[in-house]
């Protein structure tokens, strides 16, 4: 499988010389789910930021699908969807107004911002309620509104910082389930970041674990666990957290 | 499409119910408060009827008193229980009384010398109460007269028309000068007119830039903190038309809204000086009479203000919306910027302070305070103000101060191409979200050595 994202030595200091992301490198193959993992202030949302073109890298870059996040954010723009973390959508706005308005700001023409919509729409489950101003949604219907949004123009690379945070079991398996049928089925990418490593180990291909802006490891779940001889993904990021022992390979 | 798509989301945040019910309800509001402010002020300085307690039974009280309608008043008979001067208005429910003390006639007519009458007037609290406190020269205006006239007459054995010419001895012709030129006008009425005309103005451009500037900012600052910036600014559209879409809903909204604004303003100034506008033409009339005819009209004032230079053609007014525009296009670029800070709603609030500040100091002293003769600190402080600009424009094109126009004129453009340079890199860098984060870093720092 192709790489649809090849981040290399990605870097982002700030004033004083704090570095939120030092030199990370890592890659996504096409129809792949690669999780981001790190304790709070690791540097996932900063990395995350990077490649989804909303913070301008120090140095190193990410390419996604041949196209520098750093010298063409536009054309990256084009190949990628972004969904933060807690984030919202226009409350005076209707259900399906706002995909009208998102598929309005990547589609070339209607009929593909229609389709764009009605693939949404069958998607995220609403139903009736889509006619609704989202001031009135949940935060589950909120964010299944935004998840298929995100995955409504099919992109090469759907980027989702904490895709399920703050949902109930029953809305988080939901997403869960739409995040790797889209990825088996239609080949998508994604690139995902979360806190629950449950989630992380039901749903991903391959784990990166992030801490003080670096980039531990990489691989996938299995060959985490072998390698740091753990049960289960909870115990390798103890590990790597708390040891700082980084992949030999990287070394 | 993608513009269209983002102004229409822009203009719908924008404009939503409550903003239109909002807008609605100030209009009236002012204009109402126009209407009420205005009666008051008919009734105070209506003196066609006169409340008398007349304690003088002579013949000539009672005819002077019968015959004031000669005089534009009449007067209205009550009758005092005793000296309790407060008590006494009170009980007849009334706000003021001329009293005409017993032996009146005879100091006029035997004595010829002064006749005392006593005017008493309850004092009123707040706008509408002390504008009904009507003064005693007012109130006795009539009586006045009338006494004057009757002594002239059976004293000095004056003639009407000589009595006439004792009145109005002396015949008055105005003339009013500006830059040099002279007009035959009254300077009082043509105050009066300017005023008018110098308050509507400064209240649109003060109106359209708050507004301006207010919607600029909750649009961004709206954005980041409901989380939906990153969304946005993540899409395939360039940084530069979302700002633009966003820049020209906010003018949008703020044109309208300055436009309803200014209607309930204009209701509210007319409201109010309906009176004193009959007032003004009365006193054009006064001032005019027996001179020059013509000059009683309003084609005499407006030739008065030709003659001086102070009509505008349509090039001017052009250039007043050129430099009205570049204002509010600062404010819109300040706002941006100071939006961009924002992390709550609160710190929305802060954040709008300096620009309601910038706008509100040339607001008011360029409403009540000649420029021309001011003290040249606040006259800086004041010219580095790029609002003021505007708000001077008008009078500077009247005037014919091209210099201090072309002037402003530039400084608003030098002013605008910095702060709109800033706030276009802002949004077309990371600087959007790094500038937040730095505040809120150093915040905490503070916050922690505090500890």
């Amino acid at each position: 499988m192709p790489n649809v994202l090849e981040v290399t030595n990605l870097t982002k200091e700030y004033k004083k010389g704090v570095r939120a992301a030092d030199n990370v490198s890592f890659s996504i193959a096409e129809g792949e789910i690669f999780a981001l993992i790190g304790p709070n202030g690791a540097g996932k949302t900063t990395t995350i930021r990077m490649i989804a073109t909303l913070l301008s890298p120090t140095s190193g870059d990410a390419v996604i699908a041949g196209n520098s996040a750093a010298k063409e954010p536009d054309k990256v723009r084009e190949c990628i969807t972004y969904l933060p973390d807690e984030a919202g959508a226009y409350k005076t706005m209707t259900g399906i107004k706002y995909l009208e308005f998102m598929a309005g700001l990547f589609a070339k023409n209607k009929e593909e911002a229609d389709m764009f919509v009605n693939r949404a729409a069958n998607m995220c489950g609403l139903g009736p309620r889509l006619d609704e101003k989202i001031g009135g949604y949940s935060r589950g219907m909120i964010r299944k509104l935004l998840l298929s949004r995100a995955v409504m123009t099919r992109p090469k690379l759907a980027i989702m910082d904490e895709a399920t945070s703050g949902l109930d079991v029953i809305n988080a398996l939901d997403i869960r389930r739409t995040i790797k049928r889209l990825a088996a089925e239609e080949g998508m990418s994604f690139l995902l970041s979360s806190h629950n490593m449950l989630e992380i180990e039901y749903i991903s291909d391959r784990v990166g674990i992030i801490t003080q802006g670096k980039l531990l490891v990489t691989g996938t779940i299995d060959e985490l666990k072998a390698q740091f001889e753990c049960r289960n993904l909870e115990e390798v990021f103890e590990k790597v957290v708390n040891t700082g022992v980084q992949d030999t390979d990287r070394m | 499409m993608k513009f269209g798509s983002l102004l229409k989301k822009e203009l719908g945040g924008l404009l939503t119910p409550q903003a239109l019910i909002s807008m609605v309800f100030t209009c009236v509001l002012l204009i109402a408060m126009g209407q009420i402010m205005g009666n008051t002020m008919d009734e105070s300085f209506d003196t066609s009827e006169i409340n008398v307690c007349n304690l003088d039974d002579s013949d000539y009280t009672k005819d002077m008193l019968d015959n004031l309608s000669e005089y534009g008043s009449t007067a209205k008979p009550f009758t005092l229980e005793s000296d309790d001067y407060a008590a006494e208005l009170e009980r007849l429910g009334i706000d003021n009384l001329i009293i005409i003390p017993e032996g009146f006639g005879d100091s006029v007519l035997v004595d010829k010398k002064p006749a005392e009458v006593r005017y008493v007037c309850k004092l009123g609290m707040g706008f509408g109460g002390l504008m009904k406190s009507t003064s005693a020269s007012d109130a006795l205006s009539a009586i006045e007269a009338s006494v004057g006239d009757s002594v002239l007459l059976d004293s000095y054995g004056l003639s009407e028309e000589e009595i006439e010419r004792v009145n109005s001895p002396v015949l008055t012709v105005e003339y009013s000068t500006l830059n040099g030129k002279t007009a035959q006008v009254s300077s009082s009425i043509l105050g009066s007119v300017l005023m008018t005309q110098s308050m509507i103005a400064p209240f649109v451009i003060f109106f359209l830039l708050l507004m301006a500037s207010q919607m600029i900012m909750t649009a961004i600052s709206t954005e980041k903190i409901d989380k939906t910036l990153e969304t946005l600014l993540s899409a395939p559209v360039p940084r530069i038309t979302i700002l633009t879409a966003k820049m020209v809903a906010a003018l949008v909204v703020a044109i309208i809204d300055a436009l309803v604004m200014v209607v309930g303003m204009i209701g509210y100034i007319f409201g109010m000086m309906g009176s004193v506008g009959e007032e003004i033409s009365s006193l054009s009339a006064e001032a005019a009479s027996g001179v020059a005819a013509d000059m009683s009209d309003a084609a005499s004032l407006a030739q008065g203000m030709m003659d001086l230079g102070l009509t505008l053609g349509i090039g001017d007014y052009l250039l007043f919306g050129l430099q009205m525009f570049l204002s509010v296009l600062i404010g819109l670029a300040l706002a941006l910027i100071l939006g961009a800070l924002c992390e709550d709603v609160q710190s929305m609030n802060t954040l709008l302070m300096p620009i309601m500040i910038l706008v509100m100091i040339p607001f008011f002293i360029t409403m009540f305070m000649d420029t021309t003769a001011m003290d040249p600190v606040l006259k800086t402080i004041l010219y580095i103000i790029p609002f003021s600009h505007s708000y001077m424009a008008l009078n500077n094109l009247m005037t014919g101060s091209m210099i201090a126009f072309w002037g402003g004129l530039a400084y608003q453009i030098i002013f605008l191409i910095g702060t709109m340079f800033f706030a276009v890199k802002m949004f077309t860098t990371d600087k959007i979200f790094t500038m937040t984060g730095a505040i809120a870093q150093k915040k905490q720092q503070r916050q922690a050595a505090k500890k």
